[in-house]
């Protein structure tokens, strides 16, 4: 595994993850999961504090394995998991202090939003089900369709709703899969406002994603898996900052791209250039000062500038970079 | 209905899911069918008594498929649909014990089922019988009969839906063929079928000598039977979810 993080964390023997010193509230040791000859998880070990943690991975990476292994729903093949200082395994009691939003849009489609939330809050055994209903129905702005059946919502309400349903006893622990999947911008924007709000309040949030820009405006640490293995651990920019460090390719259209492509030439930290069609593929070793200049340069020569776009600033590119370390 | 949701929340969960699938429907077509026969039998020739009729169609129709396939329909949903459906979670995932799941699933399914039997056994029984030949009794065994092996097929197809994915065609051929067609050729199969004890209950009930059942039960063996099936199948299928990977 390589770990990313800058000095706040800690490597323990054994290799794995661990956050910097504070409480833990998910402890992951070893843990592999096979089914039948296929490998889900394999041997990872890691641990989660406090705050927003990013499990970031491509689909099929064993993000959804690990987080149903978290919330006891699996069983490790091997390895051990504790969570809150508990095994989360056949532990119901534990789960007055863990919320869970799966991954699956299936949620009981002849019942109301707010009979949804409030059957989570009953069977929480919240001494006043129907005010914390309404707290949490609230929270993700979903009070105006609460009484509308949750068959006829859409993605984003479904996603929402499931949200307010783990949030109704106010658990310590919250584990989101795939939580912004379907929702449109303003929703994305409100529930990254409510899950950064989460994790200030001192909550642990977990939350899986595929989509690198989603993670990097959610969490501060994160967690890559590539093919079931923690392929990359710790703070996020920290990730940024060493992906920064080696080339990256850029795509730039411009009016007149060879003109364009002989004043980008004098950049010292350009590495390549080469016109593609009406475009220059660009490849440099400094991305951000690349960024920066390439607008100056533009209006010194009089070009108009139409696009520029990161060609591997995807989640691919960082697996792929975190990967060949 | 809003006490029941607090009350009793997966009961009250239960229930709304019968009443928005079609299961429920599946079971009354079920449950009605003795009704055809009954009315076959009163426009007939009605060259059997209605005694016989009723006793006959509880030990030849009522018993080895209605009950079982009105029952098949409703338990294998309760639990099996929230599993197919993946909304199991929402259930597993809260500070409940397991065998509180399972016990208001089964008694959602026990209630709905006994009430779709009961209403189809009142009309066949009305439409069947007339005059002096209406017993109260006859419709006490009927409904006697039926309730003590739906209780039993329910919890024991309520686990089989626990362990397999086709719970459904499961307990279709462990209710067509292992207790229909084995039983009538190999005289072991008769003594492990819920439907033997179901039929027992039926004729201790009826208590009339021209109506018999080769190796009845004694009433209290063939209910305690029937209980130790049903505490034993919902017993396993607590301690089943409790271990269940719920991907």
């Amino acid at each position: 595994m390589v770990e990313l993080q800058q000095g706040t964390g800690k490597r323990e023997p054994d290799a794995g993850f661990f956050p910097p010193a504070g409480p833990r509230t998910i402890e992951v040791t070893h843990v592999s999961k096979w089914y039948g000859d296929v490998v889900a998880v394999a041997d990872v070990t890691f641990a989660v504090g406090p705050g927003v943690t990013g499990l970031l991975g491509p689909n099929g990476a064993g993000k959804s394995t690990i987080l149903k292994m978290l919330a006891g729903l699996i069983a490790p093949s091997i390895g051990t998991i504790r969570v809150l200082d508990q095994p989360v395994r056949a532990n119901p009691a534990l789960y007055r202090r863990i919320g869970l939003v799966p991954e699956q849009e299936t949620i009981y489609p002849f019942l109301t939003g707010r009979e949804f939330v409030r059957l989570n809050a009953v069977l929480q055994h919240l001494p006043d089900p129907d005010d914390a209903t309404t707290r949490a129905i609230a929270r993700v702005d979903m009070l105006a369709a609460a009484d509308r059946a949750i068959g006829g919502y859409s993605k984003g309400m479904r996603q929402r709703i499931k949200i307010a349903a783990a949030l109704v006893h106010e658990p310590e622990l919250l584990i989101l899969d795939e939580p912004l999947t379907g929702t449109d911008p303003l929703q994305r924007l409100q529930l990254i406002r409510l899950i950064r709000e989460l994790g200030a309040e001192g909550r642990t949030v977990i939350v899986s994603s595929h989509v690198l820009h989603e993670v990097e405006r959610l969490a501060d640490q994160i967690l890559v898996l590539v093919n079931g293995k923690l392929a990359a651990a710790g703070d996020y920019r920290a990730i940024r900052d060493k992906m920064d460090e080696h080339a990256r390719r850029v795509r730039v259209r411009a009016a007149d791209p060879r003109r364009f492509a002989a004043a980008l030439i004098q950049l010292p930290t350009l590495e390549s250039v080469h016109i593609d069609g009406d475009a220059l593929v660009v490849e440099t070793n400094d991305v951000r000062s690349f960024y920066r200049a390439v607008p100056k340069i533009a209006r010194d020569q009089g070009i108009r500038l139409y696009e520029v776009t990161a060609l591997d600033d995807s989640l691919a590119s960082v697996f792929a970079y975190v990967t060949a370390r | 209905m809003m006490s029941l949701s607090r009350r009793a929340p997966i009961l009250w969960l239960t229930l709304r899911q019968f009443r928005a699938g079609r299961a429920t429907w599946l079971a009354a077509l079920f449950a009605a069918t003795p009704i055809l026969l009954a009315v076959i039998h009163r426009l007939g020739s009605r060259s059997v008594s209605d005694a016989e009729f009723l006793a006959n169609l509880f030990l030849e129709v009522l018993a080895p498929t209605v009950v079982p396939l009105a029952t098949l329909m409703l338990a294998t949903n309760a639990l099996g649909n929230e599993l197919a459906d993946r909304t199991v979670p929402y259930l597993l995932l809260k500070p409940i014990a397991r065998a509180r799941i399972v016990v208001e699933k089964f008694l959602a399914s026990a209630l709905v089922t006994s009430l779709t039997l009961a209403v189809g056994l009142l009309v066949t029984w009305a439409v069947a019988s007339s005059g002096a030949e209406r017993s109260s009794r006859m419709l006490a065994a009927l409904l006697g009969g039926t309730l003590a092996g739906m209780l039993a097929y329910g919890a024991l197809f309520m686990l089989i839906s626990l362990l397999i994915q086709r719970a459904l065609l499961v307990g279709i051929i462990y209710a067509l063929i292992w207790e229909s067609a084995l039983a009538r050729f190999i005289p072991g199969v008769k003594l492990l079928s819920i439907r033997h004890f179901s039929q027992s209950v039926f004729v201790r009930l009826l208590d009339d000598p021209t109506v018999t059942l080769d190796r009845a039960l004694q009433l209290p063996s063939a209910l305690a039977v029937l209980v130790v099936v049903t505490v034993a199948a919902l017993t396993v299928a607590s301690l089943l979810l409790r271990r269940i990977n719920a991907a």
